[in-house]
């Protein structure tokens, strides 16, 4: 058959007055490049009384189809309602209920469990933040009680020293005053000596003055 | 240029055609107890159903406390869901979680099927595999589901005082809010299915004229759309919940 149809340039006009070949190669319904074609055959044979658009184009697709076709694309209709409607209810239904036990519940209960638990840890979490708080005081805590202690020592120990320290500076200054006064004392001494042998030696001296200016 | 054209339309015939012939209102029936039903929706939908269980169970069969890879991935979903629920229906969300839920992952992985899953390599005797959710039983199915929803909500929180509503702010507007209560299903569903639709129509239109590259942009338009589309029907229907939930007073 494809040998026919690669030997002619009208295949579609052989096609449809020959003999009813197999379904799958014929045009079924809107099979674009072929509609023109056949229009004069198929008038001429079968559709010359009727004039209107309309009828000529039922006509041409009844001609293309062959009889067992022609009655199939009668019946052809996209609102056909039939027992497919109740079927498919049923069937939604089965696949509700199936996908109920299979999937929504059991993952949506894994996954509010899940999310439960995640919920708790965290507020334990926050929990152990309060411990962590308070751990953290008790640190500050024994800090500040060791300052403190330190100051204290600290404290004592300067006042140790400073006591020491004075008691040193005391006894120096009194070392230090008596050796002053000492030194006064013999000042002192030394000077009455002095004062003493002057006056001696100003009698001594006065004779010998009253001895030279009055001529004995 | 004969042999071009020829060729080209042998080429378009053979191969591409197969993979993005166009099939509006086509469907593959089967007849059950003197119904039709439409199977090429059913498998699909059987498909997805598949794909949401069995990865749903894989992903949470074991969970860990810290998630990795699958059970990560579920998780993220999960609470997606869970806020989109929360903000519209409010802080009783818990028990409709699991419808919208649903709704949501049905339709997000009923369209992204219709555009990532090659259902074209299975032929059907007629119609052809796609999104169960360009059928418009699907979207009709899931719109009544949810005015249903919305409907036990109001009933089971407020009693008969919910229907009090309908004269809330005057007795004038009595024929509107009735109205409202047949266009909110309508609009779901025909929002859906004419999006997801149009969709499927456009990338299969667009991949027929240039097979190429063209479509690539388009086609990650249709699975934006697609998961846009999956969230406004979810968060819509859980609007509707919370509004019939909450007080008017």
């Amino acid at each position: 058959m494809a040998n026919s149809i690669m030997a002619s340039s009208k295949p579609l006009i052989s096609l449809s007055s020959s003999t009813q070949p197999t379904r799958v190669n014929l045009p079924k319904s809107i099979k674009l490049p072929q509609i023109p074609k056949p229009i004069s055959s198929s008038l001429s044979s079968k559709a010359l009384s009727f004039s209107s658009a309309t009828v000529k184009s039922l006509a041409l697709i009844a001609a293309l189809a062959p009889p067992s076709m022609a009655e199939a694309m009668e019946k052809a209709q996209l609102f056909d309602f039939n027992l497919t409607l109740p079927i498919i209810v049923v069937e939604f239904l089965f696949l509700m209920f199936a996908l109920d036990k299979v999937y929504y519940s059991p993952l949506g209960n894994f996954m509010d469990k899940r999310d439960g638990e995640i919920k708790e840890k965290l507020a334990s979490v926050k929990d152990t933040s309060a411990e962590v708080k308070e751990l953290d005081e008790q640190a500050a805590a024994v800090m500040r009680a060791a300052r403190a202690e330190i100051a204290a020592a600290l404290n004592k120990m300067k006042k140790e020293t400073q006591v020491e320290v004075e008691e040193q500076l005391a006894v120096g200054r009194k070392k230090v005053e008596a050796e002053l006064q000492e030194a006064l004392a013999s000042l002192e001494k030394q000077k009455e000596e002095t004062i003493k042998a002057l006056d001696s030696q100003i009698a001594a001296l006065s004779e010998d003055i009253v001895k030279k200016v009055l001529p004995s | 240029m004969n042999v071009l054209s020829c060729s080209i339309n042998t080429l378009i015939k053979e191969g591409l055609y197969e993979i993005s012939g166009v099939e509006v209102g086509q469907h593959f029936y089967w007849q059950i107890g003197g119904f039709q039903v439409h199977a090429q929706v059913l498998i699909t939908s059987w498909v997805v159903i598949a794909i949401l269980l069995g990865s749903a169970a894989l992903a949470v069969r074991n969970p860990q406390t810290i998630p990795t890879g699958g059970q990560n991935f579920f998780e993220f979903v999960l609470e997606f869901i869970r806020d989109v629920s929360q903000t519209q229906i409010g802080e009783e969300y818990g028990p409709w979680v699991p419808f919208i839920g649903t709704l949501f992952l049905f339709i997000f992985v009923s369209n992204w099927s219709g555009a990532l899953l090659p259902w074209k390599i299975i032929q059907l005797p007629q119609g052809e595999l796609a999104a169960p959710t360009n059928d418009i039983n699907t979207t009709v199915a899931l719109a009544l589901l949810t005015s249903v929803a919305y409907f036990y909500a109001g009933l089971s929180k407020k009693g008969l005082g919910y229907f009090s509503k309908y004269i809330q702010p005057t007795p004038i507007l009595l024929p509107i809010n009735i109205l409202e209560d047949f266009t909110k299903p309508l609009s779901l569903s025909f929002r859906l299915f004419g999006n997801i639709l149009a969709d499927e129509l456009v990338v299969v239109v667009l991949v027929s004229l240039v097979p190429l590259v063209v479509p690539i942009p388009v086609m990650f338009l249709g699975l934006f759309t697609s998961g846009i589309q999956a969230l406004i029907f979810a968060t819509l229907a859980a609007a509707y919940i919370g509004e019939s939930m909450e007080g008017h007073h």
